[in-house]
């Protein structure tokens, strides 16, 4: 295919858009197309802000505004934190969140956002020292857990009482370096 | 101490120290994010809970009989905003805290090797530096300071999202690992653009020392991770250890090239740049910064002798507006600065060039007819 504009070269890039919400397809060789206005424009954009990245992200394109907006209507008002009052809406208009208590009230949206900003959704780093005590226990605990339905399966059943009794220690234990229990 | 010690010094006493990454590798630094449960982040609290917030902060800190550095407290309301602005060029605050009117605080240790940063936009950044390439270093001091502090202060810590910060982008370890590097032959060969479109997609950001939009000012450039999430502490510090050894021997491997094909035009790029700086009478911070990092490169090199790293490093930070302002004393408008830029640049790199300068301030006189 030859390019549209110049007529001489071969066409490289073909650019798609909408016009009247139809799908209009144009041929240029790299050439033209480099020097096409919607290019320069793109070059020419001050580096992507973390708020515009989260709003390309979670937010809607504006072509879906409306639509979404028709929908938000009939569905239950968005969630707010009790703590700061910032709804989800306005953490990605900020890019930033209120307090620590949004993490707690928005935690179902962020997995996601985390599997795309960060290399994973759970920290695996250092906790404050304390907090890695009750972690440490609550790992035993899950593992007893864990052995004793295995034993409850086996019909074990005293080992399974002797791991019971062992949880209920650790579970001690726990409450009392101010972890919950549940 | 007095704000007027750390402003005196244009670089610190922990920044003299040189091993065999000084010629690329500038400092380290480590910053971590820490925020109090039970309060909203500056971006959303109210002037009271920052003054809590802070309160909190400044007694741990006082209480504290295992930080072994003595600590002094800055309010930045208080300071002018010329004495904010050399704190901004010495990388002891970020100039976000700079612009803070109402609430905002730094506590200094008395080297400046740690800068606690207090309602910046997470209440507590804990910054810690130090000369050339020494990741764990700067770390292990950090971490220390973190453990320290947490004994004392409730700081906001889910299991699953690790340590909660304002912006998402520092949540988990809050950790960010920067290391600021002279990188001329990659510049000058034209390979930082791979450089940093490969940093990118490893999840680090290649930055200028002097913030967005300084890229290629003085050739110096700051590598720092992305990802704060996700990763331990020790993968994020091995993850940029790694990636900066690598640039380094890139950037190693680049210079002995220019020395193998073109020594010639180095040496007199280099040389040119030291005639600038020691004859020029107006030099503006891009003219500058271009000719300390040619001299630079020119000392690592050894084609130019009898100058220190140290020397150009202490140039590099005293060149910027805020460090001339004060030592004229008074406001400059930007032409003034360019005089006393030139000015403050020959009298450093004169006397140690030259032990006879061939043409001497004094010596001007004579030429007058």
């Amino acid at each position: 295919m030859i390019c549209e504009h110049c007529k001489q070269r071969n066409a490289t890039v073909t650019v798609t858009q909408v016009q009247s919400g139809q799908k209009v397809e144009h041929h240029y060789c790299d050439v033209c197309a480099s020097q096409f206005h919607p290019f320069h424009a793109e070059f020419k954009q001050e580096p992507v802000s973390i708020q515009q990245l989260l709003s390309n992200w979670f937010g809607s394109p504006s072509w879906q505004q409306q639509k979404v907006g028709e929908k938000q209507q009939a569905q239950p008002q968005p969630q707010t934190c009790p703590q700061c009052g910032f709804t989800y809406k306005q953490f990605l208009k900020e890019g930033k969140f209120g307090c620590p208590s949004c993490y707690d009230t928005f935690s179902e949206h962020l997995p996601k956002l985390f599997n795309r900003i960060q290399a994973g959704p759970q920290h695996i780093g250092k906790m404050p020292g304390a907090r890695s005590n009750v972690y440490v226990i609550k790992k035993q605990i899950e593992d007893i857990r864990k052995r004793m339905k295995v034993a409850v399966d086996e019909e074990h059943f005293e080992e399974a009482a002797k791991l019971r009794d062992e949880a209920k220690e650790l579970e001690k234990q726990l409450q009392f370096e101010g972890g919950d229990v549940s | 101490m007095m704000i007027e010690s750390f402003l005196e010094r244009a670089t610190p006493i922990w920044m003299s120290v040189e091993d065999d990454y000084s010629d690329i590798v500038i400092s380290t630094r480590i910053r971590l994010a820490r925020n109090l449960d039970g309060y909203r982040f500056p971006l959303a609290f109210t002037e009271n809970e920052a003054l809590q917030v802070e309160q909190a902060v400044t007694h741990a800190i006082k209480d504290s009989t295992k930080l072994q550095e003595n600590y002094s407290y800055f309010a930045i309301k208080d300071l002018t905003s010329l004495q904010r602005q050399i704190l901004v060029e010495k990388h002891l605050i970020s100039p976000q805290l700079a612009k803070k009117e109402l609430v905002g605080s730094i506590l200094l240790s008395d080297d400046e090797s740690t800068s606690i940063m207090v309602n910046e936009e997470d209440h507590l950044r804990i910054q810690c530096m130090a000369a050339s390439f020494q990741l764990q270093k700067a770390y292990e001091q950090a971490n220390k300071i973190d453990r320290i502090l947490e004994k004392a202060l409730p700081f906001a810590f889910r299991d699953t999202f690790g340590y909660l910060t304002s912006c998402p982008t520092n949540i988990g370890t809050g950790l960010r690992a920067s290391v600021m590097m002279h990188l001329p032959a990659l510049t000058l060969t034209g390979q930082m653009n791979q450089i940093i479109n490969a940093m990118t997609r490893l999840g680090m950001t290649v930055r200028g020392i002097y913030g967005e939009g300084s890229e290629n000012l003085g050739n110096v450039y700051q590598v720092s991770n992305q990802i704060t999430l996700g990763k331990t502490e020790d993968d994020i510090l091995a993850d940029i250890q790694s990636v900066a050894e690598k640039i380094i021997q890139k950037e190693r491997h680049a210079r002995g090239k220019l020395m193998e094909k073109a020594e010639l035009a180095l040496e007199d790029r280099v040389y040119r740049a030291l005639g600038t700086l020691t004859h020029a009478r107006i030099l503006t911070s891009e003219e500058a910064a271009t000719c300390l990092s040619n001299v630079r490169l020119g000392v690592d090199l050894q084609l130019i002798k009898g100058i220190k790293a140290t020397t150009l490093n202490e140039c590099v930070v005293s060149m910027q507006p805020g460090f001339l302002q004060h030592y004229a004393g008074d406001v400059l408008p930007p032409a003034e600065r360019d005089r006393a830029r030139a000015e403050m640049l020959r009298e450093a790199l004169f006397q140690e060039n030259m032990s006879k300068p061939i043409i001497g301030e004094k010596g001007e006189g004579s030429f007058d007819v």
